[in-house]
């Protein structure tokens, strides 16, 4: 008998596989992808961060499981990678860590401390004092309107704003489906990079309200140093394919950048930037009854 | 790190390849060498194999921290997936096609 699977750290994955055709299924215990004519492709699925399925894939039951036990995050994407939905990596592995999540975002002073630490690593210099989330905010938007045009100026882009319906993928100008392809790249590392770590992708600190606030808060820290300039710099060039191309680009400059191995110790800095310590167990809490086996994985892995 | 694999290679082939890296399973040779040893050796299996197909893989900077290179007929071909490299598996040819006695 094999030993049961465990997932790996995130840190020793490559970043993303685009799926675009083709039946996924487990065959001999391997993720596979099966086209119309029968060719196989094995996927290295436990070594991979996150599987971006696109249309026309099809996932069978056992594929899901498979993805589930290595943790690797599996996202349904439309268009050019507009996420539809994701799974297989269950978030929520962690209490300790959630109900840390959760006491840093209700409590206002340390919101507002993670925030400005936030801020703090965007834009390289600490934030002025004494201004609320709401007013940091509306700073962070100036700021970052201004970003994208100064990008657009060195880059030779033609720039009105940034803009994109969901719905309607091709109505964007290509300077903004760029731009959507790769923060779409960003966002599903980054939620791997989440619920590997054991957060909840949906509570945030800046973005609050959608199901990934959090990852928008993380990738947020990574975005315009990274996946914005490369948008810019595909988009000046024309290409014929640009999702194509903006994905390969961001695929190096995700290596180049060693970004999954530094998402989870920016978390980890930003929320300790909120002062406040890690609830410890109550008194009266009852350790596991089964001790924990040894894990390959991240903190909020399921080993 | 550099791996090379034939199969239903020349022994001229197999006993050159074994001259500068070791036959750890048949036809399975590994090493350790440079860029300029690996085109050289890739030279080497292009000009011997004959019928024979072989693969080489060898460590390097890429995202998967590997990169490989194929030669002759195998029912395993590389794919590029948006820059990372993997292997698609060809369904058997149907019985009409198969090469007859």
């Amino acid at each position: 008998m094999l030993p049961p699977l465990k997932p790996i750290a995130m840190k020793e994955r490559v970043s993303m596989i685009f799926i675009e055709k083709g039946e996924i299924d487990v065959i001999d215990g391997a993720f596979v992808v099966v086209d119309k004519n029968g060719v196989r492709t094995q996927i290295p699925l436990g070594s991979i961060a996150c599987i971006m399925l696109e249309p026309g894939t099809r996932v069978s039951h056992r594929a899901a499981a498979l993805a589930s036990r290595v943790g690797t995050l599996l996202v349904w994407v439309g268009e050019a990678g507009v996420r539809l939905y994701a799974s297989g990596q269950p978030g929520g592995a962690r209490a300790d860590r959630l109900l840390y999540q959760a006491q840093l975002a209700l409590d206002d002073k340390a919101r507002l401390k993670v925030v400005r630490k936030m801020y703090e690593l965007r834009f390289g210099k600490k934030p002025p004092e004494k201004r609320s989330v709401e007013q940091l905010r509306g700073i962070e938007g100036a700021r970052v309107r201004k970003m994208y045009q100064l990008l657009a100026k060195q880059y030779g882009v033609r720039w009105r704003r940034r803009d994109y319906d969901p719905e309607v993928w091709d109505a964007s100008d290509l300077p903004n489906r760029c731009v959507s392809s790769a923060t779409a790249c960003l966002y599903g590392i980054t939620e791997a990079a989440v619920l590997a770590a054991g957060y909840a992708p949906a509570v945030g600190f800046i973005h609050t309200g959608k199901p990934l606030s959090f990852v928008y808060d993380i990738a947020d820290l990574f975005k315009f140093d990274t996946v914005v300039p490369l948008a810019f710099r595909i988009a000046a060039k024309k290409p014929r394919e640009p999702e194509r191309e903006v994905r390969l680009a961001c695929r190096d400059l995700f290596r180049q950048k060693k970004i999954l191995k530094r998402i989870i110790p920016t978390i980890e800095q930003v929320l300790a930037a909120g002062g406040l310590e890690p609830p410890k167990p109550p008194k009266e809490a009852v350790p596991p009854a089964i001790p924990e086996k040894e894990k390959l994985g991240d903190a909020g892995h399921r080993g | 790190m550099l791996v090379i694999v034939v199969e239903n290679a020349p022994p001229r082939l197999r006993g050159r390849l074994a001259v500068w890296l070791v036959e750890v399973r048949a036809g399975v040779y590994v090493g350790n060498l440079s860029r300029r040893v690996r085109e050289m050796l890739w030279q080497q299996i292009e000009a011997g194999i004959e019928d024979g197909n072989a693969v080489m893989v060898w460590s390097t900077n890429t995202e998967s921290g590997f990169d490989f290179l194929t030669l002759g007929k195998n029912r395993r071909i590389p794919i590029e997936l948006d820059g990372l490299k993997l292997v698609s598996f060809l369904p058997e040819p149907d019985e009409g096609e198969k090469e007859g006695w």
